[in-house]
């Protein structure tokens, strides 16, 4: 081998030394995290995407809902109330927060790789612990104000435009009534809640006369008793009666009756809130950590939407004998128990309050978020810190 | 890719250390093929030096392993005297590199490229940024999205991108690729300048003829291992000699010389007799050559020294190495 006498070259004149700036730690600075939430946000086509789907959605269908109750109030109900928002929150915001910040996640764990930016990056002698880690807050940073400003149109619309008096079980209820104050309601109204409340405690809520457990109190097809509908025989029921079931009835449901409301409560809307931007954090971490590991964006996002809309409602609804633990330990199950108990059951089943079939307690669901959360975020960080590029 | 304190002394030390690059034994295999195979290379602080090699050599292997973008499987390097992957975030913050072509993110602009790439440095790199794009030509178009810019723009772009560390120390792979003649031209002028400011520029290329104009001092490599390295003039100087003869009988002359014992090799063609000297020959041998002729009864019209070229010492130098693999 040959090599250069150092006399023959010059020495070097600009000032040597690296700078003190601990770029070897795995801490991401603001700078980094500002600039990639800048190059996120440039994306022009993701970012029309990610809003239309998480703010144009639910305004769309709300816009349509408003403008129909407006030009035909009789045959549209009213846009907003407890009942829309509780279902755009379950059925829509819940599942496309999810899915929209998935794509974001896989888009900001693999754009650097297909684009053939990260030796830039590598190259700066940064860590590339610290060069994934950045692009959590900076992807968070985008995902979460979308979601809450979709999410507070919902609420608004669903506060403002909600209906004036509540239907229950097909008869128009007042709001906010106390246990007595619904039994008297009821009392006063039998017609109405003998044939609408509570089939159990009346025994005869269907057309046609039928055998009741206390009394047999015909109901017509319209909801209304007729007592021309009870076989011939049969001895009609005397005002007292009727008034007695109906007030019966009314006592049985009360508790069903007091959880609901003309628009959804301040409370359940805080807590909705919270429950949808943890799934969209949740799709953004796991989407990150997978399109690092994969270092390809469209197939990342197809296996998140895999997960979300497909196996996530099948290990919510089915009982597989002997993977019930798995079955809990997929996030999306863990995050359906930790909803709000006045929200139905995610992916568009149920009713509000009501179980999904897999148990799970809610330490055991917030574990298993926990773990989904480090799992993928270490599985990421490891995939960039050891990739060959 | 873990990093550990330096104390000061051991700053000075990596300061004070005359290679800007230097390789013990450092190999990279890829399953079976060996990618860098053994590789001992020093090139000096502050010079232009030239990593030149046919495609597939190994070049870009080399340069990736050196900025930790892919592990060595042996060996040991060091980057401005700080040894890598052990101190490679010291190494790194004064080293700019292009590897490959250079790409960026097609949705910015060049500015903005800059921007997220100085982020990732120390504060002052975002305060380079103007300079940089002024340096390299490119103020005008730096507010364009990048998936506007030609080739030639992007290697500037990428030429920015490396100055904004304030680097002792730039790599830049194939950097005239895509470049005009004008372009090429400014390139070369612009490593100039970065020499004469005491920065190191290694240059990784298969143009022959830019390596030559450009750069001080050079290494070859072929099939991973490095063949020659040192300043151009002494490898030329120590390259074989050719010499042009124009005489009377050229089977006679061929004859004569191909079985003396002088070491050379004789090859005829339609533009005469062409006789190849060995590495290091003299004045003397040449002497010699025309001695032969002469006493031999062979009228010598014309005896002419030709000054080896980098390009066919290079394939000299390959070739011989294809010879004995």
């Amino acid at each position: 081998m040959t090599t250069l006498p150092e006399t023959t070259l010059p020495r070097p004149t600009i000032a040597p030394g690296a700078p003190h700036d601990h770029r070897g730690s795995s801490v991401p600075t603001g700078a980094m995290i500002a600039q990639r939430f800048l190059e996120l946000r440039r994306r022009r086509g993701l970012m029309i995407v990610l809003a239309v789907v998480t703010i144009g959605l639910p305004s769309v269908f709300l816009v349509v809902r408003l403008l129909a109750h407006a030009f035909d109030p009789k045959s549209y109900g009213p846009a907003g109330g407890f009942a829309i928002f509780t279902g755009l929150v379950a059925g829509v915001l819940y599942i496309f927060g999810f899915i929209v910040a998935a794509a974001l996640g896989c888009t900001a764990g693999s754009v650097d790789f297909q684009e053939g930016v990260f030796r830039h990056l590598v190259v700066t002698g940064r860590s590339r612990v610290a060069i994934y880690l950045a692009r959590i807050p900076a992807g968070l940073g985008i995902i979460v104000p979308l979601v809450a400003i979709g999410y507070a149109v919902v609420c608004v619309v669903c506060s403002v435009a909600a209906p004036t008096v509540l239907n229950y079980n097909g008869a128009n209820v007042p709001v906010g009534l106390s246990r007595p104050a619904l039994v008297a309601w009821a009392g006063a109204h039998y017609a109405e809640v003998d044939c609408n409340f509570a089939p159990s405690a009346l025994g005869l809520a269907g057309p046609g006369a039928k055998k009741a457990a206390h009394v047999p109190i015909p109901c017509g097809p319209t909801g209304k008793i007729d007592l021309n509908a009870l076989p011939s025989g049969v001895p009609h029921p005397t005002v007292a009666q009727m008034r007695t079931a109906a007030m019966r009835a009314a006592s049985q449901d009360y508790s069903d009756y007091h959880r609901q409301f003309l628009s959804p409560p301040v409370g359940l809307m805080v807590d909705a809130g919270l429950w949808i931007e943890l799934e969209a954090a949740i799709g953004f971490v796991v989407g990150l950590g997978l399109g690092s590991l994969i270092g390809q964006r469209t197939i990342s996002v197809i296996l998140m939407i895999v997960l979300e809309v497909i196996l996530t409602p099948l290990f919510l609804r089915a009982h597989i004998p002997h993977l019930i633990n798995l079955q809990r330990s997929v996030v999306g199950v863990a995050t359906d128990h930790l909803r709000p108990s006045a929200m139905p059951v995610a992916m568009g089943g149920g009713g509000p309050g009501q179980s999904p079939i897999i148990s799970e307690t809610r330490l055991e669901a917030i574990l298993v978020v926990i773990a989904w959360l480090v799992v993928w975020t270490a599985l990421g960080a490891w995939r960039m810190a050891t990739r060959d590029t | 890719m873990s990093t550990t304190t330096l104390s000061d002394s051991e700053h000075r030390a990596a300061a004070d250390s005359e290679w800007a690059v230097a390789t013990h034994a450092l190999t990279k295999r890829f399953g079976p093929n060996v990618a860098v195979n053994n590789v001992e290379l020093r090139v000096p602080r502050g010079c232009a030096f030239g990593y030149l090699g046919p495609n597939g050599a190994g070049k870009t292997t080399l340069i990736r392993v050196l900025l930790g973008l892919t592990h060595a499987d042996s060996g040991t390097m060091s980057l401005l005297g700080y040894e890598v992957p052990r101190h490679r975030d010291r190494a790194l913050a004064r080293v700019g590199a292009i590897v490959d072509e250079p790409r960026f993110h097609a949705h910015l602009t060049g500015r903005q490229n800059l921007e997220l790439l100085a982020s990732h440095r120390e504060t002052a790199a975002s305060d380079r940024i103007g300079p940089a794009l002024e340096r390299v030509g490119m103020t005008q178009r730096a507010d364009d999205k990048v998936s506007k810019y030609s080739m030639g723009m992007r290697q500037r772009l990428g030429v920015a991108a490396c100055l904004l560390g304030d680097p002792e120390l730039l790599i830049l792979d194939e950097p005239m690729n895509g470049l005009d003649p004008a372009g090429i031209h400014d390139m070369r002028t612009m490593i100039f300048a970065l020499v004469a400011e005491g920065r190191t520029v290694v240059l990784s290329s298969h143009l022959l003829d830019e390596v030559e104009r450009t750069c001080d001092a050079l290494a070859i490599v072929d099939r991973g291992s490095v063949v020659r390295q040192g300043p151009i003039s002494e490898l030329l100087a120590s390259a074989s000699v050719f010499l042009q003869v124009e005489c009377s009988d050229v089977e006679r002359a061929t004859a004569l010389l191909s079985t003396g014992n002088l070491g050379l090799r004789v090859e005829s063609g339609a533009a005469g007799l062409g006789v190849v000297l060995p590495p290091g020959a003299g004045r003397d041998l040449i002497a010699e050559v025309a001695r032969l002729l002469v006493v031999n009864g062979v009228e010598l019209y014309k005896l002419q020294p030709v000054q080896t070229s980098l390009e066919s010492w290079f394939l000299e130098v390959t070739s011989r190495l294809g010879e004995t693999k």
